[in-house]
């Protein structure tokens, strides 16, 4: 289901922090939100995901208004996932997993044969089903995004937005996170993260959005827009792009610029 | 942050709802044995007292008109003073649940967040303006009371950020606040003071069947509002955004909580008075036997506060019998090592 950005206004505080921002993602694209701290673009994933009412402009989910829609109803067709979620820690896996049939179930919350099947099927695809009975807490930073991730399949949702779904993970475990959005996205559904790891950007979507001080500073394939000036100008660090020799795709890196950094003296 | 979620071993932030026995199964078997429990409490409630009478006295005085004492004692007094009791305890049970819920704080009880004495105030007031005034005008006030307490609660603490810190600090200072003032009402109506410990304290000294009828419009829908409420509240112990994200709407959902909360703590304090460490140890305990699902912690806290209520107006009764000692006391007298077990433990 595609998703668009009209016009989207968003103030937090008072503060303008997205300003006349407009864009469209198709169904079934995959999509990385970058840009430098500060840039707006959590609030940005927050907007699209009707947690943040916006001053002017809309979201579209389909062709409706998500604000004419009830949050419920939303939750229906798109899952949003916030950075390093702490609530829920006496859950176990399943437990969690479960909560995220909240939307599709009435207020006596009784299970249904859809609901079991949905939960399986997203311990399943998040691949915690050996984690099911554990509770959060005793779970690795890696295992507790996967149970975070199975919560958010749970709503079976036809759009899933991340915010920084790879932060504090070591990096098997980020490939593996992304591996698996990667195959969500295969399948249909429409990802669209923040990520604040270039290289993941690069490596694992189809289309990047820099976000600049409230406005869009490039859209478009990494492959097309990560050039060394663009991503200067969006992140205020000198940057270089090599190319990785298997995949063809670019590997921003910042240059490492000897003279600027202090040296260690010797037998220090 | 950065370093408790890469930390796999790492303890949440001490302010987190959490089982003392996770990962461990879950002793639902408790819940048959608290039934039983609840029967027994009840049945020597029905006997001992100011005057013992034996099981087959209760009997008669329950199903005939044989033994006209019995059925007096029985009837006028023994049984409605439990029913009292737990409907008091399984109010402040779950008040306390729907707090510790909503605040995801573990420290949360009616009495700590201060809607105990914005209630209390509430009744006092009602006393001291009219002595007549019949149970039901002060059943009505004090949840006027309970939803007042509420409502400032809601205000200070949720404008803006909303952090369990300043919750409990703003609770803290209501609840002194109220607490002031209801000392400074009574001792002004010098001929209250008798009665007024028994308050004060927490006691269901002479509660009776009016009691009962006054709580009921007020405990009935508030128990199945916060049952109603329990599938919210599991999704808001999630976080506000993944809360929102699947759809509920989060200051509305806890303004009703808080309302409810206010309802039922009102309702109880109606009759019982200032009864406090109910609401902070059912919802503990019911948690230990359930585990954190609210749809199931929350008949089972009621069900926890209702035996704690009626075992301990019990004790109250037996201690210096045929006198007694506000049942507060006794509340107070299992809360407070638990509360400080909390501290200790949980940190």
């Amino acid at each position: 289901m595609k998703l668009s950005v009209r016009g989207l206004t968003l103030a937090y505080a008072g503060r303008t922090v997205i300003e006349d921002v407009s864009f469209e993602i198709a169904s079934g694209e995959m999509v990385a939100i970058i840009g430098p701290n500060g840039s707006g673009k959590s609030t940005l994933l927050r907007g699209m995901a009707r947690l943040h009412r916006p001053r002017r402009g809309m979201v579209l989910l389909g062709e409706t208004d998500i604000r004419s829609m009830g949050a419920r109803q939303v939750a229906r067709t798109l899952a949003v996932l916030p950075q390093s979620p702490d609530g829920g820690l006496d859950l176990t896996v399943r437990e969690l997993a479960w909560r995220g049939r909240f939307p599709h179930q009435g207020v006596l919350q009784r299970a249904t044969k859809p609901d079991y099947e949905a939960v399986d099927w997203a311990m399943h695809v998040a691949d915690v089903q050996r984690l099911a009975e554990r509770p959060l807490i005793s779970l690795s930073g890696g295992e507790r995004q996967r149970a975070w991730i199975a919560l958010a399949l749970a709503q079976q949702p036809r759009v899933l937005l991340l915010d920084e779904p790879t932060s504090f993970l070591d990096i098997a475990h980020q490939v593996e996170v992304m591996q698996l959005l990667r195959r969500l996205n295969t399948e249909g559904m429409t990802v669209v993260s923040v990520l604040h790891d270039l290289v993941l950007a690069a490596r694992f979507t189809d289309r990047a959005i820099a976000i600049d001080n409230g406005r869009i500073a490039f859209d478009g394939a990494p492959k097309a827009v990560f050039e060394p000036k663009a991503l200067e100008a969006v992140f205020g660090c000198a940057m270089m792009i090599l190319t990785d020799p298997e995949s063809g795709l670019p590997i921003p890196l910042p240059r490492s610029a000897v003279g600027a950094l202090p040296v260690a003296a010797p037998g220090a | 942050m950065a370093g408790m979620a890469a930390d796999t071993t790492a303890e949440p932030e001490a302010l987190h709802i959490r089982s003392s026995f996770r990962g461990r199964p879950r002793p639902m078997i408790l819940v048959p044995l608290a039934v039983l429990a609840l029967i027994i409490i009840g049945t020597l409630s029905m006997m001992y007292g100011a005057v013992n009478l034996t099981l087959p006295d209760v009997w008669s005085g329950l199903t005939s008109n044989s033994n006209v004492f019995a059925r007096n004692v029985v009837w006028q007094i023994r049984y409605p003073r439990l029913l009292d009791g737990m409907i008091v305890g399984a109010s402040l049970a779950v008040a306390g649940s729907l707090l510790q819920g909503v605040t995801r704080n573990p420290l949360a009880d009616p009495t700590i967040l201060g809607i105990t004495a914005a209630a209390g105030l509430a009744s006092a007031t009602a006393i001291v303006i009219d002595r007549q005034i019949p149970q039901w005008g002060i059943a009505m006030s004090c949840v006027g009371g309970g939803l007042f307490g509420a409502g400032v609660l809601f205000v200070i603490a949720w404008r803006g950020a909303i952090s369990p810190v300043r919750l409990a600090l703003a609770g803290v200072a209501l609840s002194a606040f109220f607490g002031a003032a209801i000392v400074a009402l009574l001792s002004s109506s010098r001929t209250f003071l008798q009665t007024s410990l028994g308050f004060l304290a927490g006691g269901l000294y002479g509660a009776e069947w009016n009691d009962f009828h006054a709580m009921l419009p007020y405990v009935i829908p508030g128990l199945l509002a916060a049952w109603l409420l329990s599938g919210r509240l599991n999704v808001l112990a999630l976080g506000d955004d993944v809360a929102s994200g699947l759809g509920v709407a989060t200051d509305r959902t806890r303004l009703l909580i808080l309302a409810v909360c206010g309802v039922l703590t009102g309702a109880a304090v109606s009759v019982a008075g200032l009864v406090s460490f109910v609401g902070l140890v059912c919802p503990h305990l019911a948690r230990f036997t359930v585990g954190p699902d609210n749809r199931y912690q929350i008949p089972v806290s009621a069900l926890y506060g209702a035996i704690l209520v009626a075992a301990a107006d019990l004790v109250a009764r037996l201690v210096i019998a045929p006198s007694e000692i506000p049942m507060g006391i006794v509340t107070a007298g299992v809360g407070a090592p638990f509360l400080l077990y909390l501290v200790k433990v949980k940190g």
